[in-house]
C-alpha cells in the first residue's frame, strides 16, 4: 500500500516537473543523467555529481570517460544526455545535430623533465619548447635553454621527447600552444595541432609515446634527459618537477589555478562558444591552458531530465561549493566573462521547444 | 570404425533422446564460426572509408598522421611482426628447455611445484607485466643489454643501431617472450610426457645417451605438438596489447633497429580509439584491426599446414 502511495506521488512529481514546477518528494536518484567523454575533467565531473547529489538527491549523475571523441560520438548518436570534450565540435559534427557547447572549466598543461642534477627551477618559453619538440634543439646545454636559465648548470645530455600515445585533449592543448608560440613547430608539423600529431622527434628516433598522463610521466621519469607534458594536477599530485614558463608578456610565471583562470579572461569565442586560450597576452596568465567543454542537445524531450541537467551545470558554474571542489582538484574555475557566456549558453537549452532555464 | 558400428552409435544416441543435446552442441560450434565470420565482415565493412581514402598505401605507407588525413600502417605491421618474432626466438629455446627439464630430468617431487609456478606466470595480467617492464625490467635488464648491443654491434649492424632510450621493440619483444614462455612450456611438457616410454627405452637400448635420446628421438617425435605450442604462443604475442604498449615507446615511425621505439597494431588501436574524432580516422583504426585479424588468420593457417606436414612425416603419431 505504502509502495503504491510512493509511486503515485512520484508520478505526480513527474507531472509537476514536466510542467516546470518544483518536484516534491521524488525518490532519491530517480532521474538518471548519463554522460561520457573526455577523461581530463572526469575526476571533477564525478566530484561535482557527488556534490550535487547532496544538494538534490533526486538526480543520479554519471560520467564515463572514454575520450573526447567517444563523448562526441555518444551525444551525436543520442546514447548519452551530455558529453564532455576537450576538443571543440568541428563544423561537420555541429552540422549533424543541433547541439549546445559551453566551456565548463579550464585546465593547465605543464612541461615535466628528468634532469637529476638540476634542482633549481628550470625556465622555458614557447620558442624553446617548440624547438625542442620540433627536434631543432637536441641537447639540454643548448644556448637557447641556457639563455633562459642563467646560472643553471645544464648537462650535455640528449633530450628525449615524450608525448601522449593515445589521442588526447592534453595533446590538443599542448600542440595548440606550440602552434601559437613557435614558428619552428608551425612550419615543421602539418597540421600543427590536434589530439594526435605527426611528432617530428619520432622521425629523428628521439621520441617516445606513453599512454595517459601516467604513461608520459613514467616515460620521463625512467629516461634521463627526457621532457614531456602532463596536466598540472597530475604533476602536482605526484610531485613531478615541471618547468616554469616565461609567458608572452615576458613575465616568469608558475602554473597555478589563479594563473590558469587569468588565461581565460579576454578569450575570443567562436559562435559555438569555443576559444583557444593558449599564449595569452595577459601578464598573469599561464600560457599552456585550455577549456574543457560540455556538449548538450539543443532540445530535450524529457523535461525532468533536462531541468536536472541544466540545474546541475549551472550549479557547477556558480555555486561556491562547486568552485571550491574544482580548485581542490586543481581545475581552474572560469573567469567572470566566460562564466557569463556559459550561463547564457545554458539558457538556450530547450525542452520540447520551451526554455529549460527561465 | 566400420560404417555399421557408426550407425549403431548414432541410433543409440537418438534412442536415448539426446537429439536436443546434439543440436545444442552443433549450434555452439556453428555460432562460433558465425562469430568469427561476423567479426571479419564487420571489420571489412567498417573500414570501407579508410580503404577508399588510403587504398594500398595503407599497407605500404610509412606515415601515420591522422589529423592530416595520412594513414600508413606499415610501422605498426612491422612493430607487431618484429616484437612477435623476437618473442618467439627467445621463448622457444627457453620454453623447450624448461619443458624438457620438467618432463625428462626433473625429480618427480619438484615437477608439480615448478609446473604450477610456470602456469602461474601465464595467469599474471598483462598490465602487470607492463608495469614490471617499465619499473624493473627495462631499467635493470633491457637498458644494460641494449646499451651493450648498441655500443658493440651498433656501428656494424644497423639492426642494433641507436638511438636507444629503454622502451623499444627489443624491450617489448623480451617482455612478450616472458609472457609466452608458460604457454610454450606447459604444452610442450605435456607433449613430452605423452610420448610412450617405449621410445625412450628403445633409444637407450640402442646405446644412445640421454641428450641424444631427447634431441634425436623425443623432439622429432613430439615435433607437431611442440609446433602447436609455439603457434599458441605466437598467437598471444601477436595480439598482446597492454604490456607491449607500455614498453615499446609508441612511436609511429618505421624502425631501423630493434633498439628503436616502435608501435604495434593492437597498441595503436587501443591508444587512439577514444579520441578518433573523424569517421575516416575511426575507419582507419578498424582497418588496422582487419589487418591484424588477417595476419593472425594467415599465420594460423600457415602453422596448421606446418603441423600437418610434420605429422605426415611421422605417421605413427597421427592416431
Amino acid at each position: 500500500m505504502n509502495m503504491k502511495f510512493t509511486s503515485g506521488l512520484a508520478a505526480f512529481g513527474l507531472i509537476l516537473a514536466a510542467c516546470g514546477g518544483a518536484a516534491p518528494a521524488q525518490p532519491k536518484g530517480s532521474i538518471k543523467l548519463n554522460g561520457s567523454g573526455a577523461t581530463f575533467p572526469q575526476p571533477l565531473y564525478e566530484d561535482w555529481a557527488f556534490g550535487y547529489s547532496q544538494v538534490d538527491p533526486v538526480a543520479a549523475i554519471n560520467y564515463s570517460g572514454g575520450g573526447s571523441g567517444q563523448g562526441k560520438k555518444d551525444i551525436l548518436a543520442g546514447t548519452v544526455d551530455y558529453a564532455g570534450s576537450d576538443a571543440a565540435l568541428s563544423d561537420d559534427e555541429a552540422k549533424q545535430k543541433p547541439l549546445v557547447q559551453l566551456p565548463m572549466v579550464a585546465g593547465a598543461v605543464v612541461v615535466i623533465y628528468n634532469l637529476a642534477d638540476v634542482t633549481d627551477a628550470l625556465f622555458l618559453d614557447g620558442k624553446t619548447i617548440g624547438d625542442i619538440y620540433a627536434g631543432k634543439i637536441e641537447k639540454w646545454n643548448d644556448a637557447a635553454i641556457a639563455a633562459l636559465n642563467p646560472g643553471l648548470k645544464l648537462p650535455d645530455v640528449t633530450i628525449n621527447v615524450a608525448h601522449r600515445s593515445d589521442g588526447s585533449g592534453t595533446t590538443s592543448i599542448f600542440t595548440t600552444y606550440l602552434c601559437a608560440a613557435s614558428e619552428t613547430w608551425k612550419t615543421a608539423v602539418n597540421p600543427c595541432k590536434g589530439t594526435t600529431v605527426d611528432w617530428p622527434a619520432d622521425k629523428l628516433k628521439r621520441g617516445q609515446g606513453g599512454s595517459g598522463n601516467q604513461g608520459v610521466a613514467a616515460a620521463v621519469q625512467k629516461t634521463a634527459g627526457a621532457i614531456g607534458y602532463v596536466e598540472l594536477a597530475y604533476a602536482k599530485n605526484n610531485k613531478i618537477p615541471y618547468a616554469q614558463m616565461v609567458n608572452p608578456a615576458g613575465k616568469k610565471i608558475d602554473a597555478t589555478i589563479a594563473s590558469t583562470t587569468a588565461a581565460t579572461t579576454g578569450a575570443k569565442f567562436s559562435d559555438r562558444n569555443a576559444a583557444d586560450i593558449v599564449n595569452s597576452a595577459s601578464a598573469d596568465a599561464w600560457p599552456i591552458a585550455g577549456f574543457t567543454y560540455i556538449i548538450l542537445n539543443k532540445d530535450y524531450t524529457d523535461c525532468a531530465k533536462a531541468t536536472k541537467l541544466v540545474s546541475w551545470l549551472s550549479w557547477n558554474l556558480t555555486d561556491a561549493a562547486a568552485t571550491d571542489r574544482a580548485s581542490k582538484l586543481l581545475y581552474a574555475p572560469l573567469g567572470k566573462d566566460t562564466q557569463t557566456l556559459s550561463l547564457n549558453a545554458l539558457k538556450t537549452v530547450t525542452c520540447n521547444g520551451q526554455p529549460v532555464l527561465k | 570404425m566400420t560404417p555399421a558400428k557408426k550407425q549403431t552409435t548414432f541410433e543409440r544416441v537418438f534412442a536415448h533422446g539426446d537429439l536436443l543435446y546434439r543440436i545444442l552442441l552443433v549450434a555452439s560450434a556453428v555460432a562460433l564460426i558465425a562469430l568469427i565470420a561476423g567479426v571479419g565482415i564487420m571489420l571489412w565493412q567498417a573500414s570501407g572509408a579508410a580503404r577508399a581514402s588510403a587504398g594500398a598505401g595503407f599497407i605500404t605507407g610509412e606515415r601515420w598522421n591522422p589529423s592530416g588525413g595520412v594513414f600508413g600502417a606499415l610501422p605498426f605491421i612491422a612493430g607487431t611482426l618484429l616484437t612477435s618474432l623476437i618473442a618467439v626466438l627467445i621463448a622457444v629455446p627457453f620454453g623447450l628447455a624448461i619443458a624438457i627439464f620438467l618432463a625428462e630430468l626433473c625429480p618427480p617431487a619438484l615437477r608439480r611445484p615448478i609446473g604450477t609456478m610456470i602456469e602461474l606466470l601465464a595467469a599474471v595480467p598483462s598490465v602487470v607485466y607492463g608495469l614490471w617492464g617499465i619499473f624493473v625490467f627495462i631499467p635493470n635488464f633491457v637498458k644494460p643489454i641494449g646499451n651493450f648491443l648498441m655500443n658493440t654491434f651498433g656501428a656494424a649492424l644497423p639492426v642494433f643501431g641507436g638511438p636507444f632510450f629503454g622502451p623499444s621493440i627489443f624491450a617489448a619483444g623480451v617482455i612478450l617472450a616472458v609472457m609466452i614462455i608458460p604457454t610454450i612450456t606447459s604444452i610442450s611438457r605435456d607433449v613430452f610426457l605423452a610420448i610412450p616410454s617405449a621410445q625412450r627405452e628403445a633409444s637407450f637400448g640402442l646405446g644412445a645417451t640421454q641428450s641424444e635420446t631427447i634431441l634425436r628421438v623425443l623432439v622429432p617425435y613430439g615435433l607437431s605438438g611442440i609446433l602447436g605450442a609455439v603457434i599458441l604462443g605466437l598467437g598471444r604475442a601477436l595480439g598482446e596489447t597492454m604490456a607491449v604498449t607500455m614498453t615499446i615507446g609508441n612511436v609511429s615511425q618505421m624502425p631501423s633497429s630493434i633498439l628503436n621505439a616502435g608501435y604495434t597494431m593492437s597498441s595503436v588501436i587501443a591508444n587512439e580509439w577514444g579520441e578518433a574524432s573523424s569517421p575516416v580516422y575511426s575507419s582507419a583504426l578498424l582497418e588496422i584491426g582487419l589487418l591484424l585479424f588477417v595476419v593472425s588468420l594467415l599465420l594460423n593457417l600457415f602453422a596448421r599446414a606446418l603441423v600437418w606436414s610434420v605429422s605426415r612425416r611421422n605417421p605413427e603419431q597421427r592416431s
